[in-house]
């Protein structure tokens, strides 16, 4: 028996022990190929899939490497079933290559012909290949890049994409750096990037995503197109690359509803592009507008579908993905891997936490109990109404009341998910509310003051989910969500992460009502809190008067 | 001998000694019966066939060779390497060389190949040698084939072994856990279904090769057989044996799962594939065997406890190189034994026995047949059982090691089991925590378990989830009762309930104003009149039935007939009457003309004599309902205690029960 800090399951999870003197070493050793599924206060659960195997591999680790991690660190003795396991999946990948053929462009070659014979037998490869050149080799056509790299991947022989990349038109772009400079853990990102060739990049919210893409501008010379999810990103990244970059706001185009321009470097929405008139997408020749060089997904794990399947004809540039988080509440992580590209960094938010570039958060859950007239209103109403009474509650009010008093004087965000509640909470509190119908001007004058301070408490919708950079933001009280989903949760705790003045912690307040399905969701939001490894207390809306903040 | 000439000596004084061979005059010869019974066996022992009785010298058989043509020399040495035997098929038997048309026909002619009977042909010894320079075998024989190793620390060997002792222990108990509760049911021909083999490779994250393995093996040990279900099903079930076998400390459990392996004649290797009849073989099918299984086993793992500690089998060739030796030390044994013995090899992998292809301290002892020294020497490796588990805020509880069974009986009804392995994942969530509840703990004790089962303080969300349950558990509760009893005015309800007369209604009083009863309805009701109460009865929607009866009619029937039904019913009716009388008139005739027969015998003597004449008789007949009557019947035949006759009555052929006929007589 070895006392190692890692036990193996037969299941294929990891059991890390994080308080064994070995746990850092044994961290890092199996960090590339295993993913990082919960991490709560005691022992963090890594898992082992093929996507994340081949991740390993395509960042030139290989079977080996992984079974040594794997007997070295571990307690007990490692299942073989899983050690063979490993190692043949990590042998799937790269039995495939495309690559660049002289004569023939693109080219399908294996040097293990069993294994092409039988990819080529698949039904769903044989309609995307071409001619068969050699007994080792078949043409592709240049356009079926991406759609044969997604098939290939879903019957478990992913490619490895050799066949390089175009240069795109050259653009100078520079990191101007005289204010502050790239953290360590930036230009490592960007640089894996760069030589991976394609590929995302994982950070937690608040670890300066834009700026990774920024550097990886700066390397690439080129044009880009950077695509968002909402106009009021589009602003931001514009901004932060003015701010960051030798780019001038001359060379910075927004691709959006509102405004059309093409410039060196697009900012584009995910809306515009996937706005249909007519049965068609009506901004597809946004991608071929200029010999683009370098595209960059901002929050690649909310691409939408048809951006996918645009995606899948842009192989031959360069792309790059920004992201926290790999979990795509509709599954579609392979696609992620086979058409932007592998994981090329990733850093746990603990870590990043560990290094003082982002705070703390104090999650806490108040739960209040439903007055008896609304309880039996609850109780008689149809399931579907049931989650929005139960959110709406005045009960919820009272305490948001109370917990703003509390902590007057820091900045403070309310975020809900019905508008007639925010309306309700903005009135009372006497604070500014944004929601879906507020101009994108009034947005930013709005989110500007909050930064700057001039205002200390903002009521938000949903709005405020993504790429919303508000800094300041000290204290988030969640009144209602939308049915706990993860993402959200890491999200709007996203909001709350970046580095605070004197070393404050961030508090994160979740209102739920007691024996409610609002009770029920609040368990997911729970749980992925503390599968991140966040302090998790929960106490009574009684309570919190005594509380001290 | 394609040997070493020591060595030839030694086998030959040792053939000699066991009498297999004997000094003849002429040489050493092999007994009459050795040659006849090693006949037919490939390669190896060619070299033993009989010469001819007048052999040419070697020089002609060389030069009659050195004249051969090469598809001659072809063929001739394919006849030697497979046994020394073969068919013609169509070559002539008589044919002098120079008309020789084919290669069997150029051997045959000069005397090579010698016909036997029927179109088979044999090789002669002498050409036998002549072929192979003068040996009896192609290949060395005296050379022990070696054993592709190569170097593997013994540590990780004892590692790798201990990782799948613990394994399968664990597996096995696992399936038997869950069969406890969910037997698969036994196939008519006594197999498992491939569906429920399907179930339990699922269950226990194996292919499905590992859990007939797992299967077989529970059997072997005696862990499972066949039982039945309340309903008489069969179905595979744990044996008492399994209570005993999960008290005791693992290294023994799985030494008892490595005695039943090592010691049994199944064949699991063989789950999955086809037999020659085009069926697949079911694990636990009772046919699953063979006699060979053991000494394969043995043999197998006699050989590796050959290699010294840190050596071990080369990953790939290993293996075949093993086989090849245990293919040399036994010779004679059928091609499936190559087979058995790269099975045994593998099942030893997985069972724990060997690991990384070498045999840890523990295996050599299962070598050596000496178990309870195996289980004392994996002891030391296996994962020591630990008491605390890590309970953590995503309501996780985490046993770093197998837990002692108590508390892991405990957990397992506190919690689900996410995870398994080396180490076990409980989740709590509010289901099992009821389940818990509904077993009867409280949320004290609920508590003061996880306090005391946690290496770490008990987690805030953990508690609020316990207190949740906890607070809902119960509040609503569900009884059974015949009837309720509903009252506006409590101090009548109250005196009901408490009247001494009303005891034997089973009254309980719920609120001020409702009762239940354990009568039903139509007692309650008229033993409540006479307590002199006056109830009325509700409706299931809560509306008040009149206590009146509904006055009870039954439907009057309406039959119609068509018209002139009555009269061809009274027709046949009259026709039938006619037709009994003048029948009980020819009766009633032919009664004083002949004797009536009534000793059995004789009354079936004298339905013979009618069936064979043809003639009409009047029997007498008890029918079913036990009245005697006289019939008047052509007898047709007479078998099994049942005459067929027609009867002129019934105007049909009937069927009479022999036993039943009191008389016969003729009409």
């Amino acid at each position: 028996m070895n006392d190692g800090p890692l036990i193996v399951q037969s299941d294929k999870t990891l059991l890390l022990e994080v308080d064994h003197p070995s746990a850092p070493e044994a961290r890092k050793a199996i960090a590339p190929f295993a993913e990082l599924e919960r991490s709560p206060e005691h022992i963090h659960t890594y898992r082992l899939t093929p996507l994340g195997l081949w991740n390993a591999r395509a960042a030139g680790h290989d079977a080996e490497q992984v079974v040594d991690a794997l007997l070295t660190w571990s307690r007990y003795a490692v299942p073989h079933a899983l050690l063979v396991d490993v190692a043949e999946t990590m042998g799937r990948y790269g039995r495939l290559r495309l690559e660049k053929h002289p004569v023939h462009g693109l080219v399908l070659s294996s040097t293990d012909r069993p294994v092409l014979e039988e990819v080529l037998r698949a039904k769903k490869i044989a309609g995307m290949v071409g001619a068969r050149l050699d007994d080792d080799s078949v043409a592709v056509h240049p356009s079926e890049r991406g759609n044969l790299k997604q098939a290939l991947l879903k019957i478990g022989w992913p490619a490895e994409d050799f066949a390089g990349y175009v240069d795109g038109e050259a653009h100078a772009i520079d990191l101007d750096q005289s204010s502050w400079t790239l953290r360590p853990y930036q230009t490592e990102a960007a640089q894996s990037f760069w030589d991976g060739g394609s590929g995302v990049v994982v950070l937690p919210c608040g670890a300066g995503k834009t700026l990774v893409g920024a550097a990886a501008m700066a390397h690439a010379q080129a044009t880009t197109l950077i695509l968002v999810t909402n106009t009021v990103s589009a602003r931001q990244w514009k901004d932060e690359l003015i701010a960051r970059t030798s780019l001038t706001a001359d060379e910075i185009g927004e691709y959006s509803g509102a405004v059309k321009e093409i410039r060196p470097v697009t900012i584009a929405t995910y809306q515009v592009l996937t706005t249909k008139r007519k049965g068609v997408y009506a901004h597809l020749e946004l991608l071929d507008a200029r010999d683009w060089g370098l595209i960059v997904y901002d929050e690649v794990h909310l691409l939408p579908a048809p951006i996918f399947r645009m995606t899948a004809n842009l192989q031959a540039r360069r792309r790059l993905g920004l992201t926290a988080t790999l979990v795509r509440e509709d599954g579609r992580e392979g696609e992620v891997f086979s058409l932007i590209g592998p994981k090329r960094y990733d850093a746990p938010w603990k870590d990043i936490e560990a290094q003082g570039y982002i705070a703390p958060a104090d999650c806490v859950e108040v739960r209040v109990t439903l007055p008896d007239g609304e309880r039996l209103a609850y109780a008689t109403s149809d399931p579907d109404t049931r989650y929005r009474l139960a959110s709406c509650t005045h009960a919820k009010i009272d305490v948001v009341r109370d917990l703003v008093r509390q902590h007057a004087g820091q900045p403070t965000l309310v975020i809900g998910q019905y508008i007639d509640q925010l309306d309700e909470l903005a009135e009372l509190l006497d604070a500014p509310v944004i929601k879906g119908e507020t101009p994108v001007k009034e947005r930013q004058r709005l989110f500007a003051a909050f930064r700057t301070g001039e205002i200390g408490l903002l009521v938000v919708s949903k709005v405020a989910n993504f790429s919303i950079d508000l800094p300041s933001a000290e204290v988030a009280i969640q009144v209602s969500g939308s049915f706990g989903s993860r993402q959200e949760e890491a999200q709007r705790l996203g909001r709350l992460l970046r580095p605070k003045t004197e070393g404050r912690s961030a508090h994160f307040y979740t209102i739920v009502s007691r024996d409610t399905v609002d009770a029920d969701f609040a368990q997911n939001r729970q749980r992925f809190l503390a599968e991140q490894g966040y302090a998790y207390r929960i106490i009574d809306a009684g309570d919190l008067t005594a509380e001290p903040s | 001998m394609h040997a070493d000439a020591d060595r030839v000596a030694t086998a030959l004084q040792r053939l000699l000694d066991l009498a297999l061979a004997w000094e003849a005059p002429g040489g050493i010869r092999a007994l009459s019966g050795v040659a006849d019974a090693m006949r037919g066996m490939p390669g190896l022992v060619s070299g033993l066939r009989p010469s001819s009785p007048e052999p040419p010298e070697p020089d002609e058989v060389a030069a009659l060779l050195a004249g051969l043509s090469p598809a001659a020399t072809a063929l001739l040495r394919h006849v030697d390497a497979h046994g020394g035997e073969g068919t013609t098929g169509s070559a002539r038997r008589t044919v002098s060389p120079e008309r020789a048309a084919s290669p069997a026909e150029e051997l045959i002619s000069r005397r090579l190949l010698v016909p036997r009977d029927g179109d088979t042909v044999v090789l002669p010894g002498e050409v036998g040698l002549a072929l192979r320079g003068g040996r009896t075998t192609t290949e060395p024989v005296d050379e022990v084939p070696g054993l592709a190793t190569s170097a593997r620390d013994a540590a990780l060997v004892a590692r790798t072994a201990a990782g799948a002792a613990f394994d399968v222990v664990r597996r096995v108990e696992l399936l038997l856990d869950h069969w406890s509760v969910q037997p698969p049911s036994v196939l008519r021909s006594g197999g498992l279904a491939v569906r429920d083999l399907k179930a339990v490779a699922r269950e226990l994250h194996v292919d499905e090769a590992g859990a007939a393995l797992i299967v077989e093996v529970a059997q072997s040990a005696g862990l499972i057989a066949e039982g039945n279900e309340p309903d008489g099903t069969p179905v595979w079930l744990p044996t008492e044996e399994f209570d005993v076998w999960s008290g005791r400390p693992t290294s023994e459990r799985w030494a008892r799962l490595v005695g039943g392996w090592l010691s049994s004649s199944r064949v699991p290797s063989l789950v999955g594939t086809r037999d020659p009849a085009g069926k697949s073989w079911n694990a636990l099918a009772p046919e699953l065997s063979s006699g060979l299984a053991e000494e394969a086993r043995r043999l197998a793992l006699r050989v590796l406890a050959e290699l010294p500690d840190g050596e071990v089998l080369a990953v790939g060739t290993g293996t075949a190189s093993l086989v090849q030796r245990v293919d040399w030390m036994r010779p004679r044994r059928p091609a499936i034994f190559a087979d058995l013995v790269t099975a045994a090899l593998g099942e030893a992998a997985v069972l724990g026995i060997s690991g990384a292809g070498g045999l840890p301290p523990s295996g050599r002892r299962i070598a050596e047949d000496d178990l309870p020294g195996a289980a004392a020497a994996i002891d030391p490796q296996l994962p020591r059982p630990v008491e605390h588990v890590l309970l953590q805020a995503d309501l996780t509880a985490v046993a770093p090691g197998p837990l002692e069974t108590e508390v892991a009986r405990r957990l397992h009804l506190l919690a689900d089991v996410e995870s398994r392995g080396g180490a076990t994942v409980y989740r709590f969530s509010s289901g099992s925590l009821r389940r818990g509840f509904d077993a009867g703990w409280s949320a004290l004790e609920v508590r003061d378990f996880l306090t005391a089962v946690s290496q770490t303080p008990v987690p805030q969300p953990l508690e609020f989830l316990v207190d949740d349950v906890a607070r809902t558990f119960g509040s609503v509760r569900v009884g059974h009762a015949e009837a309720f009893l509903r009252a506006d005015d409590e101090a009548a309800l109250a005196a009901l309930v408490h009247d001494p007369k009303a005891r034997t209604l089973g009254l309980r009083l719920l609120a001020p104003t409702v009762a239940i009863s354990t009568s039903p309805l139509d007692v309650l009701l008229p033993r409540l009149r006479e307590l002199g109460a006056a109830p009325v009865v509700e409706a299931a929607d809560g509306t008040v039935r009149v206590s009146r009866p509904d006055l009870q009619r039954a439907r009057s029937r309406r039959g119609r007939r068509p018209a002139g039904a009555v009269e061809a019913r009274r027709a046949a009716q009259v026709q039938a009457v006619a037709t009994a009388i003048r029948v009980g008139d020819r009766a009633e005739t032919s009664r004083p003309a002949s004797a009536t027969t009534t000793t059995p015998s004789g009354a079936l003597a004298a339905l013979r004599d009618a069936i064979e004449a043809g003639t009409t008789v009047v029997i007498g007949y008890v029918d079913n309902h036990g009245a005697s009557g006289e019939r008047v019947v052509d007898p047709r035949r007479l078998d099994g205690g049942r005459l067929s006759a027609f009867d002129h009555r019934a105007d049909d052929v009937r069927e009479f029960a022999v036993h039943r006929i009191t008389g016969v007589r003729t009409a």
